[in-house]
């Protein structure tokens, strides 16, 4: 357990293989019928080059990352991220970041979506309360790379 | 700046005060678990309602475009999207991404409660190069339910090309 927390400390990693089954189940869960997120001919229409993954599921990754910093997803305050490049589906998707300010009560995280080839595909923050137990920042979920 | 796109731009700038409101439905366990299992959760109180602290997920409200009920085929549009997700766009040929979101958690989605969300359009910019100019359209939606109050209040940017 982590315990001493200072500025510019690591957040540790969340990683995710995307796949269309996984982009499938999401819409499905959220009732997103939106065509770029399932049909390549219609997302190369809007000058796509794939489908892309929804913005909402890269919502859930940064939220993710903040849950495991904090140590439970209680301790989650708020969470942000602005869309920077689409992710085409297939891409393996990993939030990074580290602590940007510390507070009183909260601590405020940076935080950075890349896909595999790089490109940064989100960029975003989280607040976080400062009573929690922080987790270990590297946690594995061994459903991330799962179908 | 292209006619249809102008005219989302007028219609959206109308609306912005206007307040909309929209039911969800209540949350049942099994929905909160789909959408969990879809977004590859690891933690056991998002997975198995059975759990001594199972809980909704936290992001499932924010991500829910509509309820359990579904929507008639009139209230999409061509590309799949709800007509009335980006406002002023109904019937528009312009092209819709998220531009992201800011969401601020207050209280835990209850189970069981009819969930109303209450839209209101905060800002509608013109952004852009003369060649290729786009909206960003910015929402602030509420999230609420009657017994447990307010749930998370959600700033969510729509891109419009």
């Amino acid at each position: 357990m982590t315990t001493s927390i200072g500025v510019g400390d690591a957040v540790g990693s969340v990683v995710l293989q995307t796949d269309p089954v996984r982009v499938l189940r999401f819409g499905a869960a959220t009732h997103n019928a939106h065509r770029i997120h399932y049909d390549t001919a219609y997302a190369n229409t809007e000058g796509l080059t794939d489908r892309v993954v929804m913005a909402q599921l890269h919502g859930a990754l940064f939220f993710r990352a903040a849950a495991r910093f904090a140590g439970s997803a209680d301790g989650v305050l708020g969470v942000g991220w602005r869309n920077r490049a689409p992710a085409y589906v297939g891409c393996v998707l990993t939030v990074t970041g580290s602590v940007r300010a510390m507070h009183s009560d909260r601590i405020e995280l940076e935080l950075v979506e890349h896909s595999d080839d790089g490109t940064v595909c989100a960029v975003g923050e989280a607040v976080v309360a400062r009573k929690c137990a922080f987790g270990l920042p590297s946690e594995p979920n061994p459903l991330e790379s799962s179908g | 700046m292209r006619t249809e796109l102008r005219t989302a731009q007028e219609r959206a700038g109308r609306l912005i005060g206007a307040v909309d409101r929209r039911r969800l439905g209540r949350v049942r366990a099994d929905e909160s678990i789909a959408f969990a299992r879809a977004c590859a959760e690891g933690d056991p109180r998002f997975l198995d309602a059975a759990h001594p602290a199972f809980a909704v997920h936290p992001m499932y409200l924010p991500s829910l475009l509509r309820g359990p009920f579904g929507a008639r085929d009139t209230e999409y549009r061509d590309d799949g999207m709800f007509a009335d997700e980006v406002p002023g766009t109904s019937g528009l040929d312009v092209r819709l991404m998220a531009g992201g979101q800011h969401i601020v958690f207050r209280n835990p989605p209850p189970l069981g409660e009819e969930i109303e969300v209450s839209r209101v359009i905060a800002e509608v910019e013109r952004k852009g190069r003369p060649e290729s100019p786009f909206l960003l359209i910015t929402v602030v939606k509420s999230y609420r339910a009657a017994v447990a109050g307010e749930l998370a209040t959600v700033t969510e940017r729509f891109i419009v090309r």
